[in-house]
């Protein structure tokens, strides 16, 4: 990550707009053995007070690092309920990187996201709908698997 | 001029800053070696 991913001037601008960036030493075992961690690089997204987020291990170039940090990001928004923000990085993520691994992430919490503000389930069946046509080997093709019940 | 990510070392500070910053905190583990 430090030679390739790190130095992307779009990665730095990204990390800086969106993020506190913390870098730790495996040296450092007492937070090793807080987060668990057993293999780098290992990144984790935490909120103010420490609750893990989002959690990534191995290696993601940039073109996969900031569509997956964009997913991240809503879902720290969306955990805090801000769900026109959540719903703006998701957006964003699948805008600019909808070939990228966390296109499939994006599109299922997007559809969540609006039926939390909603109240109306139509957005779940959307997101089935979008993850079967799109993404149908994707794990959350089959997490959204029960939404093909809801009537479109 | 390079463009460089501006870790800070310190997780405790980081969450402080998040708190004031409104921003979550991103934590990478890296191996030096």
């Amino acid at each position: 990550m430090g030679a390739v991913t790190y130095p992307d001037e779009k990665v730095v601008k990204f990390v800086d707009y969106n993020f506190v960036p913390v870098q730790i030493e495996t040296s450092n075992t007492a937070l090793v053995e807080q987060f668990k961690v057993k293999w780098t690089p290992a990144i984790f997204v935490l909120d103010a007070d420490g609750n893990e987020v989002h959690q990534v291990v191995g290696f993601l170039p940039p073109e996969e690092f900031i569509p997956t940090f964009m997913v991240a990001k809503g879902k720290w928004y969306f955990n805090a309920d801000q769900h026109p923000e959540a719903q703006g990085m998701f957006d964003e993520a699948l805008r600019g990187y909808p070939e990228s691994a966390a296109a499939a992430e994006a599109v299922f919490f997007l559809g969540v996201s609006r039926y939390k503000m909603s109240h109306n389930p139509k957005p779940l069946r959307e997101a089935y709908e979008t993850l079967i046509a799109k993404f149908p080997g994707s794990e959350w093709a089959k997490r959204a698997a029960p939404y093909r019940l809801i009537p479109a | 001029m390079a463009l460089n990510i501006c870790w800070l070392n310190d997780l405790a500070k980081a969450k402080d800053s998040a708190r004031q910053t409104k921003k979550p905190v991103l934590l990478d583990f890296f191996n030096p070696q």
